[in-house]
Order: structure tokens, then C-alpha cells, then sequence
């Protein structure tokens, strides 16, 4: 089933719409990178945490960044049509760039920044071009965004509908103004919007070009061709999945469930793109909460689809294409689909339950795919007492093993990141005062089991001046657990290291704890869940386990 | 100047010489895995007989190998030990991988091993800061049990890279003393602020490692190198071809082996923009087919494409570039994609589907038709059976069309239930798709229509394929230089000798262009500059005053520069003539323009400088020009008015075949036809018209009522 992507394998495919194809991925992959280049904020432009996307003007998603967080093109698509409602297209004039946040209208949360610029063909709007990146700060409790005391969306940050960020005639300044008053990093904030609009005209720039070369018709026939084409292949896909309704759960650290029935049916004969289709309901799922727990629907839809496509041709582009089998039944106002005044900020938890939901209800349907829990993305935010300064950061926690192979370390399962997304230890040491005294993985973090789950991690940062510290992490409490019998991971968590060594614990929601300097913030990651019985790991893979120190001599008797 | 250019390739070594009357002669020689010296001394010997040079006379020798590569890809380098700053033991090991393509959506990929083991990496208590001050004075008892750690975990080299060392390399040297007089003599340990002293803990320890790794591998190969060739005669100085298209003396090639991972490739990209630019073509598609493997690389513009992040053993594709996926190396390399296709792959039947390589018979046994005792078909069969190829073989030997006939029924026509001739047919058609995906993946798949570029052929195999894989992409012209079947070897005969160092800069530009803090930043910069210099002529070779030399050495200097609290930089070239508070202005306002244009947002925020860097290029002294082509004498089997069975459309033609060297400028060609070479066979379907140019070269054209839009059914 998983073939990669082979040019070869499709000799008849006509090379001018797969040179189209290509431009098109390649223009919303040249605008990502030109947002981190031009970026400021550190956890952008050493992170990479930027997307950008092609869409048109019927709101379809045509292409999409390929290098960063997949779950932030379902983001970008869910948002546009709210654009479109607040600004009609035919009110729309060349130059016009629009900005949202607002988490009830396909945003995320105050922080993440979407833009989008229209592409004209003959006078009117046809394509958008989209980019999204998380900004320093702009206004809520916390420095960054990350208060876990946020109890409505207001504490999160400055709230903001569809606007009209910039026209032909440049940034509309009135509004940066009030974007700048509200922000601890100003010139910092206004940097990240000019680079978010640098991406969003770059893309723009490739699509003309791709007009030019292939005419307006040409475009939108190649784009006809593209989404059909992929529909037709996740459909075909999906048909492969044995047919009927299947459930699972997974909890958060407070003890909130998402639960999640998967139907796959088989398509209606004769329709065409024909095939099977998907409903996933999340129908009996917990009821939102007064605090940053919750998730906006486009990102659970941007779960959904992440954790589904774990289960077809990985080689499938993502586009509209892939959307259209699908329906996501999100009930308003609970976990998965907040409304207002319900923050969304920490949504990355439940997002992570959700997709772990899913794989356990497939894994019902295909047992030889089952997986072991996974440690988790583990946010956190520094910020300086005397002046403005701030640090923002992910670690990644440990894979679940698989009934085939031992968890990957420290990876996290979300999104399909990888290790790309946390800074090295000399940018950090040369922006901010902070001292990176250790990056290590943790012996023993791994769940047991006949293949082990990957490590976490240990960070160890030092302060250098007073600051203060915000945490948002989730499966400390209750470790990623493990499947087929193998042991749950060992569970992570942040603590404060005084400068006399000793270390106390922090809330894994912990909010502007004070920080001095000389002090430590410790993050550690939790490992991921155990697979099959530990009694039954060959002993060679043990051995290597304790030459390389994943596993150590104590805790193997 | 008489120079001497060779290329090891896995099958063929070619050897090129130009004499002092620009004349050029070449040879083809079977590659001796075992020693690959064996075979290019062969060459060697044969083509200074063949020109008529004592080996006293060559004034230069240029090598490109692809040794690093294979030593990297085969996992042959010697075992090395890591050692890094107390409390980042898992650097090697957590990576900065990226997931990409199928890899994203697998819940329990498989990691790559680290490139050290875990049980090799060892780390020191000591700490620098950001700004080289040292805030942990290195523990040198511990460093020395470390160092008697190493000595027994059987490393035979050691990779140092300590945090915050391209701002103050103090520590690694200390460290690196203690080590290495702890082990062995002779043993390399190599510090990273050596090898690429810049900011980014990560890369800078993997592009060390991977030095320590090929180093000692490369060393001894060139120590042996120049052992055979004084004793042939040959004194010239070696250099041996870098990733980025340059050349190093081979001391420093053994040394800095990383920088010579892509050395064979990239001299086929550069060879590629050298004969198009000669004829005015400037943008091209290079595609080097030689035994083991094909190489694609663009050149748009007349230049071909670096790129400063190398990924060895990277997934996502061919050559593996994307990002985040293998072991990084930051050192500047030619920007290319490669297959394991080329004209000794073996064609064989995997459960009713024909296959084609990644197995290659190589120059041991070879294909069957070189009946030195392969067995296995391999594309070369599939092509001699088709009529493609001269029996006279390429230079050295006869091809024997017989063993290529029977290799192929047994293997690959038998178990398909196929003809001979149609599964030889099969299998010209499955490499030329397995090549079409390196060109693919350099022009498609970045979204590139290959239709307006030429493409290049170069190496033993490229001619007789070219024009069919041109049909493929509808590509509509085709070069094939003069000596294309040692395309590579004689692009190194032009290489500029080159050497580029950086260190980490790191200051306002304002505080460079103002009053009394500003002439002490000045100072700062042109100290750097200059030690970056004499460090590359030092890398070369060459005296520190180099005024008094003969030949003047190319300066390039040039800075990062980013706004201030920005991460990513751009890389500014300085003005000539001192470094001044102007020159400062002049890099600012360049910055400016720069950053316009590409993000199309005009800013004059505060700008700083991140890197300081110096290229430094002696260029190749200029070679007598190349007399005009003549029709010369022929050196092989093929009579004026031959005919010969060839496969065209489906069915066997007698098609006209011409010797290379019989052509005179201006002769016309009209597919199908067969044009020979001693060292390559060109094929010109029907569809296809060619000309001579004053050069010897031939320039393929589809007729217009030809083309085809798209790929040939």
C-alpha cells in the first residue's frame, strides 16, 4: 500500500499538469520558507513553525507547505470562508491582504497569525494564498500566549475577526498600531506580520508566473484535474478499509475523554470520483472547559485528517482532494469544537487524544496496526521580568513502539514533526539570557515491552536574569500507555532547579512562575508506550539497550 | 601546460590529457576496485603514449573520485569516536531529523541510526558561552580519561565539536592536543572550529564527524596515489575535485575529505556549463551516465545550482537532499540528483516484473558482453543486442554480442516469456524511466519545465541513451560534446584550484560605519579577513604574500547580513580594497536591495553581520585554445558507408553508422543514425536531426513536425 512517490510509476501521466502540480506545491513551499527567513520571533525562524498553503477562491485547499506542521493547513482552509463572508469577493481589490486569529472562525488561537492575499485573473479573485505563523507575543496573560490560567478566550490575547491588514498601498497602519500597543514585542510582532505578507506575495508572484506560463484556464483545469485525481486515490484507499463502525478514547491529564466513532462506508456506486468515504463523530466527547484544554474545530479537523492519512498511501498529497471523503462531526462546545468565550490555545493536548482516539478505533479495524500511546508535544515559555524577552519552545516527547518496531525517541507522534522543530542550544544561547546546561534522552523513559517506546528527554535550562515561566504539557499525569501488554512510558515533567541543585516540581499548567536568575527550568518529556510483553524482547536488543544506556542495568533486574 | 584530468568512475576510469598545443587526448580504462590506481595508471601510461608526453612534462594532475561517496554510502569510513561539551551525549543521537513524505504518517518509523554510536560518543566538563568567554575551564584530567576511554572503544579517529566553539576554538584545541597524544600516532582528530567554525551546534559536529570518518580513507588513497604516480615519473602537484566545482591540493583533500563528497558528479555539471556556454546556451540539464550510476543536475542561467546543505544518506529521494532527513554537511557542493542506473545495471525479473539495477555489474565481472565472466544482463547487453553499440567495443576491448544475447534470453526474455530482442528492447526502455527520475527530480518535482532546457551527455553511456530520455520530458535539443563518453574527466581539465573558509562575525553594521567604536570593528573585520585568507593559502598551498606569484589568486570576500533579531542571513559580497566604513555602507545598502527583491518588503531597519568568509580561487591557468575540428585519421572499426542493424520503432533497420572524427564541421546527421566514438556510441532516433559544430560537437534538434509534447508511448 505504501509506495513512495515514483515518477516512474505513472508513465502516462501528462507531464504538463504534473509540472503544474509541482509549481504549485513548490510556490506555497517557497512561501513558508520566505516567513521563517524574514521572521523575528525565535521559535519561528529556529523552530520553523510557519505553513503556507494555495487555495481558491471557492475555498478549496490546492496545495500546501510540505515542510512544516501538516495540521495547519486544515487551519488555513477552515478559515477562508469566514474571510470571504466578512469581505465579498467582489469587493476585493488587487493589493488587499486579510488577517484573522479568531479561533470560532477557523483560527487557533491569538497568537497564530493567517493571512491571505487574493490572486486576480481577469479582474476578479480566484486563488488565495495563505500563511500562518505562531508571533511573539500579542497581548493575554502570558508573554507568548501560553497562560494555562486563560479561563475565556479574552486572557488569551487580542481578539481578531476577518480584517484588512494591508492594500495596495501598504500595511494599513492605523490597525498595526493597535496590533503593536498590545503586544510585549512590538517591533518583533510587526516583523512577523511584514514576513507573513512577504510569503503571502511570493506565493502570489509564483501563481501569476504559473498563469503566464499555462494560461488562467490551463490553471484552473490543472487544479480540476489535481483535486479529482487525489480524491480519486484517497477514495480508493479508504475502500481498502474493512467496512463499519468502530470507537475509541483517550483521556487528558484532568481526566476529560475524547471519544470517537469511525465509520468507513463504502461509496455509492457509480458516483463519480467513486469509492469509500469516512465519518468520524466525536459524538459523547467531554464538554469544553474554562480553560486552554479545548481545541478549535480546524485544528481537530487538521487531527483528524493527520491520523487517518496514517492509515492510507502515505505518498497521497494533501489537498482538497483529501478533505471531500471525509465528514467530522464535531459537537459544538465540547472538547473538540469550542465556542465562545472558551479558550483554545492548549488545544494541542486534545488534538493529540483525538488522533490517539482514532488509532485506537482503527486499530480496531486493523489490528496488526495497533501502536502504544506516545508522548506529546511539551510547550514552554519564558519570559524576562525587567525586560521583554522570551523564549518559546516545544520538546517532543517519545513514539509509541508498534507490534513491528520500538518507538522512535523523542519525536512526537503529532503532525508528523520530527526533531527539525526544537532550536539548537547555540541561536538560543546567543539571543536570550538563558543557558542550556543539558539536551539529553532519559534512560529508562521508555515504556517496556517486546518493542520498547522511545525515550523522552531531559532540557535543562538556566537563567540568566529573572524571568518567569509558563508550562502546558499534558500525559505527565497519566503517561502514554502501552498496548498488546507492554508498560506504560515513564512520565515527564517540568520542574524548577534551584541554584543549590535542589529541584521542586512545577504544574504541568504551570503560569508565570517566577524564575531567578541562576535558577532552572527542567523540562522533561514522557517516553512512549511499551508494546507487547516485556518478557518476550530478544536479547539483543536489550544488550544494545544497555551498551547505548536507553535502559539501565538497575532497572533491568 | 600539459595537465592530466582523470575520473574514477565505479565501472571506467577516464583519463584526459590537453598539450601545451591544446590538443586533446583521452583514454577509457576498465576501473580495478581492488586499487583503483591500477586502472588509472593504465590509463594514464596509455594516454601520454598516445600523446606522446614524458610523464616529467604534465605541469598539472586533476582527479575527481567518487571515494568519499561510496566510502559514506557503503559504510566503509573507519570508526570514530565523538566527543562534545558535558550534558549534550545525545546530540548525535536525538538529531534534527525531519519526517517527510511517507515517513510523517508512520506512527513507528524507523529512525536512522546515529552516524557515531552511542557507546562511542563520549562527552568533557567544560563550557564556553555565546560570546567565547570561557565559563568552564576545560577538566583536562577528565579529558584525558576520556582520550583512554576513546583509545579502547577501537575508534581510529576522533570528531570533536564543543559548544560555542567557532567563537572561541581554545577548548577543542586543548582537547584535541590531549587526545590525540593519548592515542596512536597518526591518528586524525579533527576539531570542528578546523573544519566549519559556525554557529549551529548540530551540523558543525556532523560535518566534523563526517571528516574523521572519510578522512583517513581518503589519505591513504592519495598517499598511494602519489606514491604510483612518482613512480611513473608524473610530479605534477594532485588536486582532486571538490563538492562545489573547485579543486584542493590532495593534502588538503585528505584532510578535509568532506568537501570532496560529491567530487565526481559535480565535475559533469560544471563540464555541462562549460559546453554550453561556449555555444551560448545557458540553460542545461547535465545528465552523466557512466556504469553505476546517472546523475542529473540543472544549470540555469549559465550557473549550476549549490547548495550549502548537503543531506549524506538522506531520505526523500535520489542523492537525498531534503532537509532534515540524513546526516547533514554544511560545505558548499553542486546541486545535483542521482540514480542507481547506469550501463552496467543489472536487468532481472522480480516476480514477473522486469527490473533494472541498483545491483551493477561493474568493471568486475562487467557485463556479459565485455566477457570477462559476467553472467548477468545488464543495460550495456540490451543496447549491444539492439545494434546500438559498436562490437568494437570502447577502446580496450571487443564486445561480444553473443554472451549479451544469451545472458539476456536466460535471465530476462525466459521468465518474461519474451523474444530476446523485445526483452532487450524492455530493458533499454526501464533504464532510460530509472534515468528520467533523476532529471525528474531536478526539474519536475521543483515545479522546473524541462522542455526549455537543453540537455547535456556526458559519460560512456549518456549519448546512446540521451536523445530517448529527451523524448521522455519533450525536450527538444540535445548536446553531445566532443569526448562526451569522458565528459567529467574533461570538465576537471578546467577547474579553477579553490578554497573557501567562514568564521562566525558577529557585529551591528551601524557599530561598523560609526566613529570610534566603528574603526575597531573595522580592525576586527580585516584581521578575520585576513586570517581567513592566509588560512585558505595555506590551504592551497600557496605563499602568504601572494603578489610575488605568478598566477593571481581571486579573492572573494563577503559577510552575512540579516536584520537585527533575525536568523537567517544573506550572504553579501564586499567591494574590492580595504574594508571600510563605505564598503560597510555598500554591503548595508546591497543587503537592502537583496532583501527587496526577494521578499519584496523595503526595509531600513538596523542590519547585522553574522559571517565572515573568504573564497579563494587560483584560477586554472588558460590552456592553449582547442585547435578547430578536423576529420581525422580513424583509430577503429567502422568504414565510411556502413550500415548496421539497429532496433528503431519496433522493429530492426539498416541504419547508416559514421565515425565521430570522420564528421566535419557541419555534417549533418538525420535519425536514425549511429555516430561512434571510441569511448561512447551516440544514438539519434528517428525524429532527430544533428549538426557538427567547429568543435567537434553535436547538437541534436527534434524536427519540429516531430516533437512530441510529452512522454514517447
Amino acid at each position: 500500500m505504501s509506495t513512495p512517490a515514483d515518477p516512474t510509476a505513472e508513465p502516462t501521466a501528462d507531464l504538463t499538469a504534473e509540472i503544474l502540480r509541482n509549481a504549485l506545491c513548490v510556490a506555497a513551499e517557497e512561501a513558508s520558507i520566505v516567513v521563517v527567513r524574514s521572521a523575528y520571533s525565535t521559535f519561528i525562524v529556529e523552530g520553523a513553525d510557519a505553513a503556507a498553503a494555495i487555495l481558491d477562491a471557492a475555498g478549496r485547499l490546492v496545495a500546501h507547505s510540505a515542510s512544516t506542521a501538516l495540521i495547519q493547513c486544515a487551519s488555513l482552509r477552515s478559515a477562508l470562508p469566514y474571510v470571504l463572508e466578512a469581505f465579498p469577493l467582489t469587493a476585493m481589490a488587487p493589493g488587499e491582504v486579510f488577517l484573522l486569529n479568531d479561533v470560532y472562525q477557523g483560527g487557533i488561537h491569538a497568537n497564530d497569525l493567517l493571512i491571505f492575499r487574493p490572486v486576480f485573473v481577469n479582474g476578479a479573485p480566484a486563488y488565495f494564498t495563505g500563511t500562518l505563523i505562531h508571533v511573539a507575543d500579542l497581548s493575554g496573560l502570558s508573554a507568548g500566549g501560553m497562560a494555562s490560567d486563560a479561563a475565556d478566550v479574552l486572557l488569551e490575547g487580542v481578539q481578531l475577526p476577518p480584517v484588512r491588514i494591508a492594500t495596495a498601498d501598504g500595511l494599513v497602519d492605523d490597525l498595526v498600531r493597535v496590533l503593536a500597543a498590545n503586544s510585549r514585542t512590538p517591533e518583533k510582532l510587526v516583523g512577523d506580520l511584514r514576513a507573513l505578507i512577504a510569503g503571502a506575495n511570493v506565493a502570489a508572484r509564483r501563481l501569476e508566473e504559473i498563469i503566464d506560463a499555462h494560461t488562467a484556464e490551463g490553471l484552473a483545469r490543472g487544479v480540476d484535474g489535481y483535486l479529482t485525481h487525489t480524491e480519486r486515490r484517497i477514495r480508493a484507499e479508504l475502500a481498502a478499509l474493512p467496512e463499519g463502525t468502530y470507537m475509541g478514547e483517550y483521556g487528558l491529564d484532568d481526566g476529560r475523554r475524547i471519544r470517537v466513532a469511525v465509520t468507513i462506508e463504502a461509496g455509492p456506486p457509480g458516483a463519480a470520483p467513486s469509492g469509500a468515504h469516512v465519518v468520524v463523530d466525536f459524538d459523547g466527547t467531554d464538554e469544553q472547559a474554562a480553560s486552554p484544554v479545548n481545541s478549535g474545530f480546524s485544528q481537530t479537523l487538521g487531527g483528524v485528517m493527520y491520523a487517518l492519512r496514517c492509515f492510507v498511501d502515505p505518498s497521497l498529497p494533501m489537498n482538497e482532494g483529501c478533505f471531500v471523503p471525509v465528514e467530522v462531526r464535531m459537537p459544538r462546545g465540547s472538547l473538540v469544537n469550542c465556542t465562545w468565550p472558551y479558550p483554545g490555545g492548549g488545544r494541542w493536548a486534545t488534538v493529540a487524544a483525538a488522533e490517539e482516539a482514532i488509532f485506537a478505533a482503527l486499530t480496531r479495524a486493523l489490528p496488526e496496526r495497533g501502536v502504544a500511546a506516545s508522548g506529546i508535544l511539551q510547550g514552554f515559555s519564558i519570559s524576562g521580568t525587567a525586560r521583554p524577552w522570551l523564549h518559546m519552545s516545544f520538546d517532543l516527547g517519545g513514539m509509541g513502539a508498534s507490534a513491528e518496531r520500538d518507538g522512535p525517541d523523542a519525536t512526537g507522534a503529532l503532525f508528523g514533526g520530527g526533531r527539525n522543530i526544537v532550536p539548537q542550544v547555540e541561536p538560543i544561547e546567543a539571543r536570550l539570557p538563558l543557558r542550556v546546561e543539558e539536551v539529553s534522552l532519559i534512560p529508562d523513559s521508555g515504556g517496556a515491552g517486546r518493542h520498547r517506546g522511545g525515550l523522552g528527554t531531559r532540557t535543562v535550562l538556566r537563567m540568566l536574569e529573572d524571568a518567569q515561566v509558563d508550562t502546558r504539557g499534558d500525559r505527565l499525569r497519566r503517561p502514554p500507555s502501552g498496548a498488546a501488554g507492554g508498560a506504560a512510558g515513564r512520565a515527564g515533567g517540568y520542574y524548577r532547579e534551584r541554584a543549590d541543585g535542589a529541584r521542586e516540581p512545577l504544574d504541568a499548567k504551570a503560569t508565570r512562575q517566577p524564575l531567578r536568575a541562576g535558577e532552572a527550568l527542567v523540562v522533561e518529556t514522557s517516553g512512549g508506550g511499551g508494546y507487547g510483553d516485556p518478557a518476550e524482547r530478544v536479547p539483543e536488543a536489550l544488550r544494545k539497550d544497555l551498551a547505548d544506556g536507553r535502559v539501565t542495568p538497575r532497572e533491568r533486574t | 601546460m600539459i595537465t592530466l584530468a582523470t575520473d574514477v568512475g565505479g565501472t571506467f576510469t577516464d583519463v584526459v590529457l590537453t598539450g601545451a598545443d591544446g590538443r586533446t587526448h583521452v583514454a577509457k580504462t576498465l576501473t580495478t576496485p581492488r586499487d583503483p590506481t591500477t586502472g588509472l595508471l593504465r590509463g594514464i601510461a596509455r594516454v601520454l603514449a598516445a600523446a606522446g608526453v614524458e610523464p616529467g612534462e604534465v605541469d598539472r594532475f586533476v582527479h575527481a573520485t567518487t571515494l568519499a561517496t561510496n566510502v559514506i554510502l557503503e559504510r566503509r569510513g573507519v570508526p570514530v569516536a565523538f566527543v562534545t561539551t558535558r550534558g549534550f551525549r545525545s546530540m548525535l543521537a536525538l538529531g534534527r531529523r525531519a519526517r517527510v513524505e511517507e515517513e510523517r504518517f508512520d506512527l513507528a518509523f524507523t529512525p536512522v541510526e546515529p552516524p557515531v554510536p552511542l557507546t562511542r560518543t563520549f562527552e568533557v566538563p567544560e563550557r564556553i558561552a555565546a560570546s567565547g568567554a570561557v565559563l568552564l575551564p576545560l577538566d583536562e584530567d577528565a579529558a584525558g580519561r576520556t582520550a583512554r576511554e576513546i583509545a579502547g572503544s577501537g575508534a581510529a579517529a576522533v570528531a570533536i565539536c564543543l559548544l560555542h566553539s567557532y567563537a572561541n576554538p581554545a577548548h577543542e584545541r586543548r582537547l584535541a592536543e590531549l587526545i590525540a597524544a593519548r592515542l596512536p600516532e597518526g591518528t586524525p582528530v579533527v576539531a570542528s572550529s578546523e573544519v566549519w567554525p559556525e554557529l549551529g551546534e548540530y551540523e558543525r559536529a556532523t560535518t566534523t564527524l563526517m571528516s574523521a570518518y572519510v578522512g583517513p580513507v581518503m589519505a591513504a588513497y592519495l598517499r598511494r596515489l602519489g606514491a604510483e604516480l612518482c613512480g611513473l615519473g608524473v610530479n605534477a602537484p594532485v588536486h582532486v575535485m571538490e563538492s562545489a566545482g573547485g579543486v584542493l591540493p590532495a593534502s588538503l583533500a585528505a584532510d578535509r575529505a568532506v568537501f570532496t563528497i560529491e567530487s565526481g558528479p559535480a565535475a559533469g555539471v560544471i563540464a555541462a556549463a562549460r559546453q554550453g556556454a561556449r555555444r551560448g546556451l545557458s540553460d542545461l540539464i547535465s545528465f552523466d551516465m557512466g556504469g553505476t550510476t546517472a546523475k542529473a543536475g540543472l544549470v540555469r542561467d549559465g550557473r549550476p545550482g549549490v547548495t550549502h546543505e548537503f543531506q549524506v544518506g538522506g531520505k526523500g529521494s535520489f542523492g537525498g537532499r531534503r532537509p532534515g532527513t540524513g546526516v547533514p554537511i554544511k560545505v558548499p557542493a553542486i546541486d545535483l540528483a542521482e540514480v542507481g542506473a547506469g550501463g552496467g545495471s543489472i536487468a532481472w525479473v522480480d516476480a514477473g516484473t522486469l527490473r533494472v539495477g541498483p545491483r551493477s555489474a561493474g568493471a568486475s565481472p562487467g557485463p556479459a558482453c565485455y566477457a570477462r565472466g559476467g553472467t548477468r544482463p545488464t543495460v550495456t547487453d540490451a543496447d549491444l543486442v539492439l545494434g546500438y553499440l559498436d562490437t568494437g567495443g570502447f577502446g580496450e576491448f571487443r564486445l561480444d554480442a553473443g554472451l549479451a544475447e544469451d545472458a539476456i534470453a536466460e535471465h530476462v526474455a525466459r521468465p518474461l516469456g519474451a523474444g530476446v530482442v523485445e526483452a532487450a528492447a524492455a530493458v533499454h526502455d526501464v533504464a532510460n524511466a530509472q534515468m528520467g527520475a533523476a532529471i525528474h527530480v531536478v526539474t519536475v518535482r521543483r515545479g522546473i519545465d524541462p522542455r526549455t532546457f537543453t540537455l547535456v551527455a556526458l559519460g560512456g553511456a549518456a549519448p546512446t541513451h540521451v536523445a530517448r530520455l529527451a523524448e521522455r520530458f519533450g525536450i527538444g535539443r540535445v548536446l553531445v560534446p566532443p569526448h562526451a563518453g569522458v565528459g567529467s574527466a574533461a570538465g576537471l581539465l578546467h577547474a579553477d584550484l579553490a578554497m573557501e573558509r567562514a568564521r562566525t562575525f558577529a557585529a551591528p553594521a551601524g557599530t561598523l560605519t560609526s566613529g570610534s567604536a566603528g574603526r575597531d570593528a573595522l580592525a576586527e573585520l580585516t584581521r578575520v579577513f585576513t586570517e581567513l585568507e592566509h588560512t585558505a593559502a595555506g590551504d592551497l598551498g600557496l605563499p602568504v604574500g601572494m603578489a610575488d606569484t605568478e598566477v593571481e589568486a581571486v579573492v572573494v570576500r563577503s559577510v552575512g547580513v540579516r536584520f537585527v533579531g533575525q536568523s537567517h542571513a544573506f550572504t553579501i559580497e564586499l567591494p574590492a580594497g580595504p574594508v571600510t566604513r563605505e564598503a560597510i555602507g555598500q554591503v548595508t545598502e546591497e543587503f537592502y536591495r537583496r532583501y527587496r527583491e526577494s521578499y519584496g518588503i523595503d526595509l531600513r531597519d538596523p542590519a547585522e553581520l553574522t559571517t565572515a568568509r573568504v573564497r579563494l580561487v587560483l584560477p586554472a591557468a588558460a590552456t592553449a585554445a582547442p585547435p578547430a575540428h578536423r576529420p581525422s585519421r580513424r583509430d577503429h572499426a567502422v568504414v565510411r558507408g556502413e550500415k548496421r542493424r539497429a532496433w528503431f520503432g519496433g522493429e530492426f533497420v539498416d541504419v547508416p553508422v559514421r565515425a565521430r572524427e570522420d564528421c566535419a564541421e557541419g555534417t549533418e546527421l538525420t535519425g536514425p543514425c549511429i555516430v561512434t566514438e571510441p569511448q561512447a556510441s551516440l544514438l539519434v532516433p528517428p525524429g532527430w536531426r544533428g549538426t557538427i559544430d567547429a568543435h567537434g560537437a553535436v547538437l541534436l534538434e527534434a524536427r519540429p513536425s516531430d516533437q512530441r509534447g510529452g512522454r514517447a508511448p
